[in-house]
């Protein structure tokens, strides 16, 4: 970060575009009570001045629970202090942060093992079985 | 030329010319005419002094009208003070005046604008009921009363729709709110609103010719 | 014309997880502005998406559009070349000169014909063709022959959608648009100087992703980026609504991060999308750091007036002009009133 930009977040005192943004975790947190539906708030999408991004994540604080996902990049999925809300931050390859998501749900998708996923390791398994490893204890 | 280039250039340009030329028309047209002859006996000498008296006493109702005229004098305030303060102290204005004059001055913050801007149009949609309501203003109102109602107003409706957008671009809203400062700077001179420079001229008038007469100013 | 592997082939061939996928699927929503919600729609035309041939050519320009776009986080240029698009022709990028560079972009033109994207960055002098030529052939004639097969045209810059720096006053090459020559394909504007990285190959996704062209605006720009103003996302608006203004570059108001509409900020009236995208990887934009917009992405910007100049100064001629149209008043005062006189006369037998 340039020094110019240092002085700013010094001198900065105004944290005005934090505000509405809990205001509509707050709204997103009952409606995943009430209807249990799950909301994704895009942080790129939204204005931020310097060090504002920083003290809305100060804000929510970390919770129990943090995931790192190694997939095109590193990810860190992790709990907010306020249960219900996740802080998702995708990095590409070169460590840069493509995407930062506010999640409010009981558990964020990418978490979840993907069927198409589970039905590729189950051959990888199963032809492990096949070729490798029982091959080894017929010989035995 | 966009509508917003087109605004801020030859439309407020024109309109400025139209404005300052047709402002000292008037002036120097009034103020050169001939005194007309008045061959009675002056009671008095009717100089400067009676017509400083009568621009500051005719501030002020006279006593048996206060209560009367209290409700559309309120209005009339309001109307008034509203629109000087938003033409004078939103920020955006005073650089545009900055922008001519070489200086600025301190405005105040946009809220408070919108609130005054509103309340300059409520005070005005007031005072047009209270015209159309009444028999004998409605009587004595031409088309220059309307009109100039209607110039005066557009300026700060257009104005107070920019911060609401109602599905417009920016620019366009700018242009058009431009566009009706425009117009009301070329009607000014001509019709009723002329009271902007004129309403202490024809008040001073008033005191000198009251004066000579001996009438209690 | 040959069919080239699904982005799903490829990712699937790379090892890439379904995990890695939904990932690359919610910041391709998120690079297209597109809402969360629409990322299982985006996953499952991803998959299908066949990777686009893209030919790009640099007319009348300075290289900052090029060097923007291989600044691209996300994705990045080399993701978005090999993965994402075909990229057979681009002569500052390409390791092919001359001949062998000329016949990649014929090839790519035969194979891919009516399905290939032109991106083109710079304006196009018809003033005189030789001011600028590219292997001895004319910018215009290159553009015609390239763009007659395209599935669209996409101008990169404000040079290529507007005129930009060559087309301003006076214009001495004649610098048009695309869009001014370019009559019968879509032509996308994605204006800037430079246009922000991620809007360039958002517009390249959006085509990938949906096989569509993005919505226009009435400059022709995706109203997904152009849509709302750089003051409308601001992030020191809530200073210009409380009437908190820098004065100077260097007052408290400059130093405590005040709107800078007084310093001659254009950000009401330009449609891009920099006070969210922002620019180096979500560093910073010229408004954080300190410096009013200057209105770049907005047709002949160049030409607007004083960069600080504020938006409300008007601009109706001088002191003299206006002291001119007061001497027309005191003429025409003068004249009423020695009518008015006459009248008087007429009645008063004064005199």
């Amino acid at each position: 970060m340039s020094t110019g930009n240092d002085n700013a977040a010094r001198t900065y005192p105004f944290y005005g575009n934090v505000r509405p943004i809990l205001a509509e975790v707050l709204h997103a947190i009952d409606r995943l009570l009430e209807t249990g539906e799950p909301t994704t708030i895009d942080l790129a999408s939204l204005p931020f001045g310097p060090g504002e991004l920083e003290h809305l994540e100060a804000t929510l604080g970390t919770g129990e629970l943090s995931a790192k996902l190694d997939a095109l990049g590193a990810s860190r999925i992790s709990e907010t202090a306020y249960p219900g809300v996740w802080w998702l931050e995708h990095r590409n390859a070169h460590d840069e942060v493509v995407g930062r998501f506010l999640e409010v749900t009981r558990t964020p998708e990418i978490l979840s093992s993907q069927d198409a996923d589970i039905v590729a390791g189950r051959a990888r398994l199963n032809d492990r079985i096949d070729r490798h490893e029982l091959s080894r204890e017929e010989s035995t | 030329m966009d509508l917003l280039e087109f605004a801020r250039g030859p439309a407020l340009q024109w309109a400025a010319y139209i404005l300052v030329a047709g402002t000292i028309w008037r002036l120097v047209g009034i103020l050169l005419l001939k005194e007309k002859p008045d061959f009675s006996e002056p009671r008095a000498r009717g100089g400067l002094g009676a017509a400083l008296k009568v621009i500051y006493t005719r501030s002020f109702t006279a006593t048996p009208f206060k209560k009367a005229t209290l409700y559309p004098k309120m209005l009339a305030y309001v109307q008034h003070l509203g629109l000087f303060a938003v033409v004078l102290l939103f920020v955006p204005h005073i650089v545009f005046f900055e922008g001519f004059l070489g200086f600025g001055w301190p405005g105040l913050p946009n809220n408070a604008i919108y609130l005054l801007g509103v309340a300059m149009v409520v005070a005005s949609i007031a005072l047009l009921v209270r015209r159309l309501t009444s028999p004998v203003l409605k009587l004595i109102s031409n088309f220059d009363d309307y009109f100039s109602w209607f110039v005066s107003v557009l300026p700060i409706v257009t104005g107070l729709i920019i911060p609401l957008r109602l599905g417009l671009r920016y620019e366009t809203l700018l242009a058009i709110h431009i566009l009706s400062v425009a117009l009301l700077m070329i009607w000014l001179p001509f019709g009723k609103l002329g009271h902007a420079f004129l309403v202490f001229v024809t008040r001073g008038t008033t005191g000198m010719v009251f004066e000579r007469r001996g009438a209690k100013t | 014309m040959k069919k080239s592997p699904t982005v799903g082939e490829i990712l699937q061939a790379k090892g890439v997880s379904r995990r890695g996928f939904l990932k690359y699927c919610a910041t391709t929503a998120s690079i297209l502005a597109l809402p969360p919600s629409m990322i299982p729609r985006i996953a499952e035309a991803i998959e299908q998406a066949r990777r686009p041939s893209v030919i790009w050519l640099s007319f009348q320009e300075c290289t900052g559009c090029t060097e923007s776009l291989t600044r691209s986080a996300s994705p990045t240029v080399e993701g978005l070349i090999f993965d994402a698009i075909s990229l057979d022709y681009h002569h500052t990028l390409q390791a092919a000169a001359g001949d062998q560079a000329e016949a990649a972009r014929h090839a790519a033109m035969e194979e891919n014909d009516g399905g290939y994207l032109v991106l083109v960055d710079g304006s196009i002098p018809m003033g005189n063709p030789g001011y600028s030529t590219i292997a001895g052939i004319s910018n215009v004639d290159m553009l015609k022959e390239t763009a007659a097969g395209a599935a669209a045209v996409v101008a990169i810059g404000s040079c290529a959608a507007f005129g930009g720096i060559p087309g301003a006053d006076p214009n001495p090459t004649g610098a048009m648009s695309v869009r001014d020559l370019i009559k019968d394909k879509p032509v996308i504007n994605v204006p800037g100087c430079p246009p922000i990285p991620t809007v360039m190959t958002a517009v390249l996704a959006q085509f990938l992703t949906f096989d569509t062209l993005p919505e226009l605006d009435k400059h022709g720009r995706p109203m997904a980026f152009y849509g709302t103003t750089i003051h409308d996302r601001c992030y020191r608006r809530p200073f210009y609504e409380q009437g908190k203004f820098a004065e100077t570059f260097d007052d408290k108001g400059a130093k405590a991060g005040w709107c800078l509409y007084k310093l001659g900020c254009k950000g009401p009236i330009t449609y891009n999308a920099c006070a969210t995208a922002k620019w180096n990887s979500g560093t910073s934009f010229p408004i954080e750091a300190g410096h009013p917009c200057l209105g770049c992405s907005e047709p002949n910007f160049w030409d607007k007036g004083g960069f600080y100049e504020p938006l409300s100064t008007g601009q109706f001629g001088s002191g003299a002009q206006l002291a001119g149209a007061a001497a027309a008043g005191v003429a025409l005062g003068a004249l009423a009133a020695a009518a008015g006189r006459r009248r008087q006369a007429k009645f008063t037998q004064e005199g």
